[in-house]
Parts: C-alpha cells; sequence; structure tokens
C-alpha cells in the first residue's frame, strides 16, 4: 500500500478514474442511457430490466468512467446503499413523462442524500430528465421544482433533458460531470 | 529487500506447506475490505478470495452480516476485467450463494457474462447463476438459460444443462419447460453434452413411464455418439426392464445385448454388468455377456449370479493371459465349495510369480473372504499366505497380506498362535514401518493370550535394538503390554524396558519410561470403561476440583470368572466380552434419568440375591449398586403366574434408622415370564455407625387375572403386595477391592498415625484357613501378596488386604492370625487416610 501504490498511481494512463453510481426508478431508463454513453461497437441492442447492477465502463475526454448502473425495481432499491461509499459522482435517472411517480422518485433521492455515506460528500450529483421525447414529458425546469433539487446545498448538482434512444442531452452531461469530477 | 524476503521464504518452509494455516476469518473479513478500493489490485483481491473461499471449506462459519457485507463488496469486483479474479468471483459466489443475503445483486452481472464475448466467463457465469436463482427469479433468467442449453460452445452447454438438473430439483415445473431445447441438445456432437442432455431429459421425464420408454426406444436406434450417453441408456433401459416385469421389454434387451458389441469398453462392461444384474436374467440369456472380456469383472461384482458359469470360468483359469485366469480362479474361490479349494490354490501357486502385485491383492482378498468361510482351511491358507509374505512385493501387497493374516487371526482363534508366528517371522525382515508398527501392536494385543508368551519378547525385542524409532516406540509398548498382563514375565521384561531409556529417541525414551513406571507401580488398574465415564462425568462439572483418580471405579479384579446371571441376560447378551459386568450395569442405570445426578457408581453387588424362595409365584432377585452417597436397590422381577399380570410393581423399602428413600422406579407392566427391572434409590446417612443395616421389603403392584390362551387380561385390577425376604447392607459393600501388588510400599505409606488395631477372639471359627475366608468376605478386600493361601500345619498367619473406600480412600488391612489351643484371635491392624473406614473394617468383624 502507500507509497508504492502512489508511485504507480502517477504512471499509470493519464486517464483520471472515476467511479459513478447511477440510480432511479425502474423503467426510467439508467441501462438505455448508460449503454448509449459505451462506445458504439459494445452497444447492446437489447436493454432487459437490470436485476441488482451492472458495471460498465465509458470514457470521455480526460476521465474513465466506471459505472455501478443499478436496479431500479422497489425491492432491489435498498441495495444501492452497499455502493454508496465508494462513489464518486452520482446520476440519478428520472422519467419525466412520469408525473404520477415523481414524488416516488423524490423520496429515494431524498433518502440517498440523507444517507451517511452520502450526506457529507462534496460529490457532483447529475440529474437525467430522460424521455424528453415523449408528448406528456415535463420540462427539466418543472423536474427541478418537483424533486426540491433547489434545496441540495452541499453538492453540485446539474439537471439537463435527455433522450436516451436517440443520445440527445446526454453528452451535454457527461461534459458537466467531466468538469466536476 | 532481498534479505527480508529469503527470511520469509525460510520462515514459509518452517511453518510446513500449508500456507493458509494460520489465517483467521475475522482478518480476511477485514482484508476484504480492499474489494472496495476504486484501484483493484488483481492478485491481492484473488489471494483474499482464496483465503476467505478455504476459511468457507473448512467450515468456518461467516454470519449472514458479515458474509453479506463481504458479498457485496466482492461485487465490486465486477468492475475489473481480469480473467482470473473474475472466475475467482464466480467460486466465491457459489460458495457464498447460500450464506450472504441478497445474492441476487449479482443476477445482471452474471447474465451478462454469460452473453459476452469472452468464451471463459460464459460457463462459469451459468452456473454461478443458477446457484444465486431462486423461483421467482428464475422465470426472468429463463429465456438465457434456454439459449445457453443450445449454445455452440460446449461448456456453455455442459454447464446449463448441468445447473438445469440442480434446478429441476426445486423448480421442476420451470424446468420442463425446457424440454424441446434439452431435446435438441441430445443430438449434440459433443460427447459430454450429449450425456448432460440425456440426464436431464430423463428427470424432465421419469415420472411419465411411457415418455421414457418412447426416449428410450428411440434414442436407442438413433446411435448415441457418447459412451457416457449410453452407459446412462444402459441404466434407464435396464430399470425400464426391472421395473416392468410382463411387457418382457424384449426390444430393450435386445438393445442391451447390441451394446455388447460396442467399441468402447465402458459401455461393454455396463451392458454386462446391467444383463447380469437383471432379476429375471435366464442362463441362456447370460451366455452372451459371460463370453464378454469382461466376464471377471462382473463376476467379481456379483459372485452369486455366476455360479453357474462356473464351468466357463474352469476353461478360463488355463487362459495364457495371466491375469484374466488369477481373475478367474479367484471368482470361482470365492463361489466354490471347500472340497475344491486346495486344488485351486495349487493352480494359483504355480503362476503367483508372474502376476503383478495388483492381481496377487486381489488374490489374498479373495482369500481372506475363503479363511472367512471355511475356518477349518485355515492351515493351509496361512501356509500359502505366510509363503507369499515371503515372496518380493510391494507396500500394498504386504499390507494385503498382514491386513488377511490379522483379520484371520481376530476371526479364529485356533489360527491365532500360527498367524503370529508367520508375523514374527515376516517383521524380522520388513522394510516397511507402518506394516511392522501394525504387527507390533498385535503382538502386545494377542500375545498375552496365547500359550508362551514368553516367545515373543524375543522377537519384538529384536525391533528395539534393529530398527528405526517409530517401531522402537511401537516395540515397547507391545512390550510393557506383555509385561502388564502376564506377571511371570513383568520383571524381564521391566529390565529390559529400562535399557531402553537411554535410547536416542526422545519418544521411545519417554514411552519406556512411562512404561516402566506403570509397571512398577501397577496403579492405574482402574476400569477403561469406568474411567471412561468418571472422565465425562468430570467434564461436565465445572471443573474446579482437579479430577480424583479415586473417584473412578476400581477394575474388578475377581469377575475373570463370569458368574452366570440371569436376570441380567438382555444386556449382557449384546455386550462385548470386554466391558465388564459392572460396567453394563452401570450403563443401564445411567439411562435412567433419575439416578443421572447420582454421580459414578462405585459398586454393584457381585452376586444378584435372592429375595424370594426360586419356586413361588413371584420370582425377585436384588441387586444393590453403591453411589457415593446413595445405594440403588435394583430389583429384577419375574412373574412365574400364567393367568396374571401384574401392573406398576415397585418395591416399598421400609430402611432401618437414618436410611430414606429417595425415589422408586416402578415397572409398568410384569406379563408372565418376562422379566421386569424396578429400582429403588436410598440415601446413606452420613453416621458410620447407621450406614449398615437390614431393609424389610415389601412388592407391591396392581393384579390384572388374564386368560391363559390369549393373554389378554381383564379390565379391572386390583392392588395386591408380596413379602420379599430383608436385604442387608453390609460394610463390605462400601469397599471395592483392589490388588495392592507392593503392600508393604503401601502400607507404609500410610504411616501409623491413620491407624486402628483391635483384638478378636474369632470363637466360631476352627480352622486359620475359614478365618481367612471369612474376614475377607467380611470387609470385602483384596488379598494381596497370595496372603490368602494359608500354609498348612501352621499356626499362624499374616492377611494382607487392600481395598477402596466409597469416597475414593484406600484402605489397607493387616490381621494376624494365631492359632492356640483350638481357640483363633486376630490382631486386625487398618490404615487409611480417612476415619469412617476404619471405623468400619471393625464395625465389619465386630
Amino acid at each position: 500500500m502507500g507509497l508504492f501504490d502512489r508511485f504507480s498511481g502517477w504512471f499509470r494512463s493519464k486517464k483520471k478514474e472515476c467511479n459513478i453510481l447511477c440510480i432511479g426508478l425502474d423503467n426510467s431508463g439508467k441501462s438505455t442511457i448508460i449503454n448509449r454513453l459505451k462506445p458504439e461497437k459494445t452497444q447492446q441492442l437489447d436493454i432487459v430490466p437490470t436485476i441488482g447492477f451492472s458495471v460498465e465502463k465509458f470514457a470521455s475526454r480526460n476521465l474513465s468512467f466506471t459505472v455501478f448502473d443499478m436496479s431500479g425495481q422497489g425491492r432491489y432499491r435498498n441495495l444501492w446503499e452497499h455502493y454508496y461509499k465508494e462513489a464518486q459522482a452520482l446520476i440519478f435517472v428520472l422519467d419525466s413523462s412520469d408525473k404520477l411517480r415523481m414524488v416516488v422518485a423524490k423520496d429515494e433521492l431524498d433518502s440517498m442524500l440523507k444517507h451517511p455515506e452520502i450526506r457529507h460528500k462534496q460529490i457532483p450529483l447529475l440529474v437525467f430528465a430522460n424521455k424528453m421525447d415523449l408528448k406528456d414529458a415535463i420540462s427539466s425546469v418543472t423536474c427541478t421544482e418537483l424533486m426540491g433539487l433547489k434545496e441540495i446545498a452541499n453538492k453540485p448538482w446539474h439537471i439537463c433533458a435527455s433522450n436516451a434512444l436517440t443520445g440527445e442531452g446526454l453528452h451535454e452531461g457527461v461534459e458537466w460531470l467531466t468538469g466536476k469530477s | 529487500m532481498a534479505f527480508v524476503m529469503m527470511r520469509r521464504d525460510k520462515k514459509d518452509e518452517e511453518d510446513g506447506g500449508n500456507p493458509f494455516k494460520n489465517i483467521e476469518k475475522a482478518t480476511v473479513v477485514q482484508e476484504a475490505r480492499t474489494f472496495n478500493d476504486q484501484h483493484i489490485n488483481t492478485r491481492k483481491c484473488c489471494m483474499i478470495l482464496t483465503k476467505l473461499l478455504y476459511l468457507i471449506n473448512q467450515g468456518e462459519i461467516l454470519a449472514t452480516v458479515e458474509a453479506t457485507e463481504t458479498f457485496f463488496a466482492m461485487t465490486k469486483l465486477f468492475q475489473s476485467k481480469d480473467v482470473t479474479l473474475r472466475r475467482m468471483v464466480y467460486l466465491t459466489i457459489k460458495e457464498m450463494s447460500k450464506l450472504a443475503e441478497d445474492v441476487i445483486i449479482v443476477t445482471s452481472s452474471l447474465t451478462k457474462d454469460m452473453n459476452s464475448k469472452e468464451d471463459l466467463f460464459r460457463a462459469s457465469a451459468v452456473r454461478a447463476l443458477c446457484m444465486i436463482t431462486d423461483g421467482s427469479m428464475l422465470q426472468g433468467i429463463e429465456r438465457y438459460l434456454k439459449q445457453a442449453i443450445v449454445d455452440r460452445d460446449r461448456s456453455v452447454a455442459s454447464a446449463a444443462l448441468v445447473s438445469s438438473l440442480h434446478l429441476s430439483r426445486e423448480n421442476f415445473e420451470i424446468v420442463k419447460r425446457w424440454v424441446n431445447e434439452v431435446q435438441q441438445a441430445t443430438s449434440s456432437d459433443d460427447h459430454m453434452v450429449q450425456y448432460h442432455a440425456l440426464g436431464l431429459l430423463y428427470q424432465i421425464k421419469k415420472n411419465d413411464k411411457l415418455a421414457i420408454t418412447k426416449l428410450v426406444s428411440k434414442q436407442a436406434r438413433h446411435s448415441l455418439r457418447s459412451p457416457f450417453a449410453h452407459c446412462l441408456m444402459i441404466r434407464i433401459a435396464s430399470k425400464i426392464i426391472e421395473d416392468d416385469e410382463d411387457s418382457k421389454g424384449s426390444s430393450l434387451y435386445d438393445y442391451l445385448e447390441s451394446c455388447l458389441r460396442h467399441k468402447s469398453e465402458m459401455v461393454v462392461y455396463e451392458a454386462a454388468r446391467a444383463i447380469v444384474n437383471l432379476k429375471s436374467v435366464q442362463s441362456k440369456d447370460l451366455s452372451p455377456a459371460v463370453s464378454g472380456i469382461v466376464i471377471e469383472q462382473v463376476a467379481i461384482t456379483h459372485p452369486l449370479s455366476v455360479t453357474t458359469c462356473n464351468l466357463d470360468l474352469e476353461n478360463l483359469v488355463t487362459d495364457s493371459n495371466r491375469n484374466i485366469a488369477t481373475l478367474a480362479i479367484t471368482t470361482l474361490l470365492k463361489t466354490g465349495s471347500e472340497a475344491s479349494i486346495e486344488r485351486l490354490m495349487k493352480q494359483i501357486t504355480s503362476f503367483m510369480s508372474e502376476i503383478s502385485d495388483e492381481f496377487k491383492t486381489v488374490v489374498v482378498d479373495a482369500i481372506k473372504a475363503l479363511c472367512l468361510k471355511f475356518p477349518r482351511k485355515h492351515l493351509t491358507m496361512m501356509n500359502f499366505l505366510s509363503a507369499m509374505l515371503r515372496d518380493e512385493g510391494g507396500y500394498q501387497y504386504k499390507k494385503a497380506i498382514v491386513n488377511t493374516i490379522i483379520s484371520i487371526i481376530e476371526e479364529n482363534k485356533d489360527a491365532a498362535e500360527s498367524g503370529l508366528g508367520h508375523l514374527c517371522e515376516f517383521i524380522e525382515d520388513c522394510e516397511h514401518t507402518s506394516i511392522a508398527v501394525r504387527v507390533l501392536h498385535l503382538l502386545g494385543k494377542e500375545g498375552p493370550k496365547t500359550l508362551s508368551p514368553s516367545k515373543y519378547i524375543r522377537y519384538i525385542y529384536n525391533r528395539v535394538i534393529l530398527e528405526n524409532s517409530p517401531v522402537r516406540a511401537a516395540s515397547i509398548c507391545a512390550l510393557a503390554k506383555l509385561g502388564a498382563q502376564v506377571p511371570s514375565l513383568k520383571e524381564s521384561i521391566v529390565t529390559l524396558l529400562s535399557r531402553c531409556m537411554t535410547d536416542s529417541d526422545d519418544e521411545v525414551r519417554d514411552r519406556a519410561t512411562f512404561c516402566v513406571k506403570i509397571l512398577q507401580e501397577n496403579s492405574l488398574n482402574v476400569s477403561v470403561f469406568g474411567l471412561e465415564r468418571a472422565l465425562m462425568h468430570y467434564v461436565k462439572t465445572d471443573m474446579v476440583e482437579p479430577f480424583n483418580l479415586k473417584s473412578v471405579p476400581v477394575a474388578n479384579t475377581r469377575t475373570e470368572s463370569k458368574a452366570d446371571v440371569p436376570n441380567v441376560t438382555t444386556i449382557q447378551k449384546s455386550a462385548t466380552a470386554t466391558a465388564s459386568k459392572q460396567d453394563l450395569l452401570a450403563e443401564q442405570l445411567a439411562r435412567i434419568p433419575q439416578f443421572a445426578s447420582l454421580g459414578p457408581l462405585f459398586k454393584s453387588s457381585d452376586k444378584p440375591i435372592e429375595v424370594t424362595e426360586s419356586e413361588t409365584e413371584y420370582v425377585v432377585r436384588c441387586v444393590k449398586h453403591i453411589f457415593q452417597k446413595h445405594i440403588v436397590f435394583q430389583f429384577d422381577c419375574t412373574n412365574t403366574l400364567e393367568d396374571q399380570l401384574l401392573e406398576n410393581a415397585y418395591v416399598e423399602i421400609e430402611p432401618s434408622d437414618e436410611f430414606e428413600v429417595e425415589s422408586t422406579v416402578p415397572v409398568a407392566t410384569l406379563a408372565f415370564n418376562v422379566p421386569g427391572t424396578t429400582y429403588t434409590c436410598v440415601s446413606v446417612p452420613e453416621d458410620m455407625d447407621l450406614m449398615t443395616g437390614s431393609f424389610v421389603n415389601t412388592l407391591k403392584f396392581v393384579v390384572k387375572d388374564c386368560d391363559v390362551n390369549t393373554g389378554e387380561a381383564d379390565e379391572e385390577g386390583y392392588e395386591d403386595e408380596y413379602v420379599l425376604e430383608d436385604v442387608e447392607v453390609y460394610p463390605a459393600d462400601y469397599m471395592q477391592r483392589v490388588l495392592k501388588s507392593n503392600f508393604a510400599a503401601s502400607w507404609e505409606e500410610l504411616d501409623s498415625e491413620h491407624q486402628s488395631e483391635e483384638t478378636y477372639v474369632l470363637s466360631s471359627i476352627s480352622t486359620i484357613e475359614d478365618a481367612v475366608k471369612e474376614v475377607t468376605d467380611l470387609l470385602g478386600m483384596q488379598p494381596c501378596e497370595r496372603s490368602d493361601k494359608v500354609a498348612r500345619d501352621k499356626n499362624s498367619h499374616t492377611l494382607l488386604l487392600a481395598g477402596v473406600y466409597v469416597s475414593g480412600d484406600d484402605v489397607l488391612a493387616r490381621a494376624r492370625f494365631a492359632m492356640a489351643q483350638g481357640q483363633i484371635t486376630m490382631l486386625l491392624t487398618a490404615r487409611s487416610q480417612n476415619e469412617t473406614p476404619l471405623a468400619l473394617v471393625h464395625k465389619a468383624v465386630g
């Protein structure tokens, strides 16, 4: 440990690494977003509901991201907390067409932000208001209000509307994340 | 750095091999937190996982919380792409799938790996995935499993098939839906996949007899490629034939028969075995199977079914292939009659030198079986075996021979002398330490029982001089055993052993010293079973006081001659010859919960006391069991009246003086001529004067008249009682006989301060011999140094007695008899640390 690791850290590839935890309600499009962010040839064609979690890697300009894409289904949400500790950035995905469950999403977000492993960390939070293409989708501004994002004091946060199917808005978010990490 | 490494290497060597010997669970669980680090150190993580797996497999128990925490830490290793690490992760998932909670967290990661391009991951991922799924999850991954079953990669397909087989135990209905994929897999080119697919297909269809029959007949026609699948098919087919008597299954039989000509030997063997095993097999059906080259093996596994083909075998004996000939002969030996043995033995001897060790071992095994079957032939066998012992041969071979001889000796007492003789000669020149040790142990055990144990001393002592240290140590133990059990040899053995006390090897020296000490003191004459029981009892206490050897019942020196005691028949029959009668009674008592708290049994009276006349309605015998502070009276009752059924029978004791009845254990029913046992427990008063006395006993019970012919009893019964004779408790009951080999030394040890002396005139006894006998019986102590033998025509005699009092104190007594004017006077001197037994001794005589 210690000295030797630090040496090897210096000599490792120049790209900085960053661990991201990607959470959100089920069917909000987490896996699809992550799949979109991967290099073209490794992308999968069909996305099925994640059970548990799945690890993916992708890179932006000078950062290589390791994403823990968690399952959003109700009964697996309590397993998120096992991965809080190592997270260096958070991605929270909203289904902006699902107004009904916006409260549930807020509830989950709040309980994460209150978690002892997260509360005092100054890590960036990126919110994707996904599925912006659907006609009954609400705007990112409304999302910000509904989610009470403005009340987050100790973390830099950013919201962007996105469409994971076309990839619209995703790179804006990742750019922001790269700047913050 | 290099210096440090060198030192570590050295340390590793000293630790001796297992690098995981000293790891601890807590440390490993702590180390597992490294998995959470951002940069994964592959080698280190692999090592930690290995340690974790080692611990789990060593039976270390991980608490659920610990396990879950470690498991989740481990899931983070999925971010590494390292192949080795990933496979370790799979293994750990499988091992921890039942220990940790929420293991389904890895489901998606595994399904991803299952479909990844890395073939190395896929099979293992399938197996791991099936371990973590339960019924509710299975539907979610069903699609992937179905895909995997028909996967082009053989390892993936096999993994999926085998995992499905495991899953089908719990989730049969779901697995059943995959039948089409499985069917497809049975036509795979790969042997293993085909075999596994067939296995699963059978599992899925096994409840449907028709489907199975169809399956077999279909697959039998489409010749399977895989020999494994063929074997499985043969088993299935033979099971169908077995289950289904009437259909005759002739097509199936044809299939089995056709398998005999298969090019794989495995299939041929399996088919032959199946045919021979068929219950309904006719001898004409058997002949094709018999003609197969595998007949010998078949014969060995199923000797009885081939008795009919002994004639064929006789021809095979002369086969030019010696191995086949050997197997044929051994088979004949196993199945043959007593008369043919000698002829066959001669034949074997003729080519014994030409066959390999493995086959020689087969021959030895056959001979062993023969000896047990025909004990009278042991002389022939023994000579043959000893000749084989002298031949060249490897360790396994010699071991087999020695084992055979030993088991013959154990089974057949007549063979013991000659067998031991052969073994003695063998160890004179034996290069295998473990065999020599074994033989020496046997000599120690069996030697003393032979007519002249002294002749073995030379053989054993030669080992002490000539051999390596393990053999020397074993020889010393053997010598010591001879010395302990054969008194006449003791002195010379002690001399021999004292020479060994200067041996160069620590173990040998220790054993020699120990044995010499034991032999000289003869101090450990407790019964082994008693010691075990006392130790068990001791371990259950809080162990504040050191263990007292004196509380152990002393080995009974007198019960050698097993008086036939009809009352304990049931127990005694089942008992092994080694357990003494007292141990049996103690066992019996220990099973009764009321008496569990009484502590170890000190002594039981030797012979049951008849408390009824022998020809009366009810025959009752009484045995006294003496405990530290209690006496348990055991009444063995037999009802001799055919027309009566006794219920709830117990003996009411009216104790004299201070005794108090504590509990009774009645016997529920006493049918005609079926003995039953009831117990009564009384507490013994502290005061020595009140410890003895007589007890008035009454047998109380409920009588029900019953029909002599049917044995059916009336509903209504009436209470009745039967007066028994009194039972006395003597001072001798509190005393256990013990042999002191050096009475004078023991006597001096207990100084004269703890002594009491008194003179008695024995008016009613006329000879010293009678007096000696009387006093010995009254005191219940063991005569030492042959002082119970009175020389003729002598007017005086000294009797030396030794015993152990119920408290565990040694008691010694010296009685000097003198004869004067036709009257005997006795000066009785007793010594003991404890006052009570001193007084008791005098009370007994007085």
